[in-house]
């Protein structure tokens, strides 16, 4: 069997530098694809006839065409269209969060939907004003139901992230893929880096089980 | 302080309230009975809009409910309400759900809503209990908490949705008592109740609806020794 790891020893300081390139991105997309996903789930639950259409509108869009293509028309056509010259990090952030916003915004709607309707009748009935019941009595307890769904979500952005290394930013996957045709073994480098996203996988994993865990306190 | 006038309710076709007029004065304590389905808990919805009548007006201290949506917050804060299943913040101790709506609608000052909120659960007898989480209380104790976490408003009125339906047999004299005790010190209350005894001994006026019709009314030692209507009789013969 052709396996050499030592050859790729040299390389491991330029693919480590990929964790970092894949985390920052994830991370801002995470952050926007949650903001934007719970306000669509607002839209989507308030009655506000064009934002529901709006909101309904947006997640069939960003849920019924591929990833990848949704990045390459940002990529590609923006400089296109406004002349403005994206970098293939804001591409990433902006494909990433927007399409993930179309999955978060539907499992923050059943969360909120299973919540009793018991509790916003008592909020109401106590005078309570729809902005500040919603923040801090039904999106709390949505929270505690959909926090599987919800991590599953960020581990599956995680793992797609990948696809960023189609418009040449240097993430891990990118960087494998630079080593491989470097030293004509694709191999090892591409287990190196599988290794990582799983660690990364199982990091995320971990974090949501502390929270998971918070959570239940009240029980 | 509560005057209801032509009322009406309807959800799609159905009609569950119909024509039901009637007054509620300050510190009357008025006992809502009748079969199940036969609007009870509609009527006493509407009188916090938590259902919005199909027609009819609703006064509450001269101030008319059904066309003033936009104060509808301020409304509701004159107006406590207790609810069958309690419905406490499961997330939040039990200090926090007699501390967090007048922190947050009233803009109370924690030191302040929490001092107030300990007395309440004294008066009702939890003390101990301020730092648990609903989920470890007993039904009674729920219910109990709930009553407090009403009066923590500090409420000119008082509605209470068959508070002791869902409790455990036991359970029903302590929650009971609470309201008593509540009826005694002069707030306005109106209880929709399965409880015939409590109607009798502590409401002031009874109210007899059956299929959304307001049939009877009148005082309780009047209402039940001697009912002036078939159906009253009728129900009256099943519950006793």
């Amino acid at each position: 069997m052709n396996l050499d790891f030592s050859q790729i020893v040299p390389y491991i300081p330029f693919m480590l530098e990929g964790i970092w390139a894949t985390l920052k991105f994830v991370f801002f997309a995470i952050i926007l694809g949650s903001i934007l996903g719970t306000l669509l789930a607002l839209f989507k639950i308030g009655s506000i006839k064009p934002l529901r259409w709006f909101a309904d509108a947006y997640t069939s869009i960003f849920r019924g065409t591929p990833l990848i293509l949704q990045l390459m028309i940002i990529y590609y056509s923006t400089p296109q269209l406004t002349g403005y010259d994206i970098s293939a990090f804001l591409s990433a952030i902006l494909a990433f969060g927007l399409n993930s916003s179309a999955y978060i915004s539907e499992i923050i709607r059943a969360g909120i939907q299973a919540v009793d309707k018991g509790q916003t009748e008592a909020a109401q009935a106590l005078g309570v004003p729809y902005r500040s019941m919603m923040k801090d009595i039904i999106l709390p307890q949505a929270l505690k139901n959909i926090l599987p769904a919800l991590m599953n979500e960020f581990i599956t952005l995680t793992k797609e992230s990948a696809i960023v290394s189609t418009i040449g930013y240097l993430d891990l996957m990118r960087r494998a893929q630079v080593v491989g045709s470097d030293l004509f073994r694709n191999f090892e480098p591409l287990l190196f880096v599988g290794l990582i996203y799983w660690c990364m996988v199982m990091g995320l994993t971990m974090i949501g089980r502390v929270f998971e865990r918070r959570l239940k306190q009240s029980d | 302080m509560i005057k209801v006038q032509n009322l009406y309710k309807k959800f799609g076709t159905n009609e569950v309230l119909s024509d039901i007029s009637t007054a509620v004065t300050k510190g009357e304590v008025v006992s809502i009975i009748g079969p199940s389905g036969s609007g009870k808990s509609t009527f006493l919805r509407c009188l916090n809009l938590l259902e919005i009548p199909t027609s009819g007006t609703i006064e509450i201290n001269g101030k008319n409910l059904t066309a003033s949506k936009n104060n509808i917050h301020k409304i509701r804060q004159q107006i406590g309400m207790v609810f069958q299943h309690f419905h406490l913040f499961p997330h939040l101790t039990v200090l926090e759900n007699l501390t967090y709506a007048p922190m947050k609608a009233k803009g109370v000052k924690k030191a302040e809503a929490e001092m107030k909120a300990r007395l309440l659960l004294e008066r009702v007898g939890l003390s101990e209990k301020e730092k648990a989480y609903p989920n470890s209380l007993s039904g009674g104790q729920k219910q109990r908490v709930a009553i407090a976490r009403a009066l923590a408003m500090e409420p000119e009125l008082m509605l209470f949705d068959e508070p002791t339906s869902a409790l455990d047999p036991e359970m029903v004299k302590e929650v009971l008592d609470v309201m008593k005790d509540l009826a005694k010190s002069g707030m306005t209350m109106v209880v929709v109740t399965h409880e015939m005894g409590f109607a009798r001994e502590v409401a002031d006026r009874v109210l007899f609806l059956d299929h959304g019709v307001l049939v009877e009314e009148g005082q309780p030692i009047e209402f039940f020794s001697n009912p002036k209507t078939e159906r009253a009789k009728d129900f009256l013969d099943k519950v006793l």
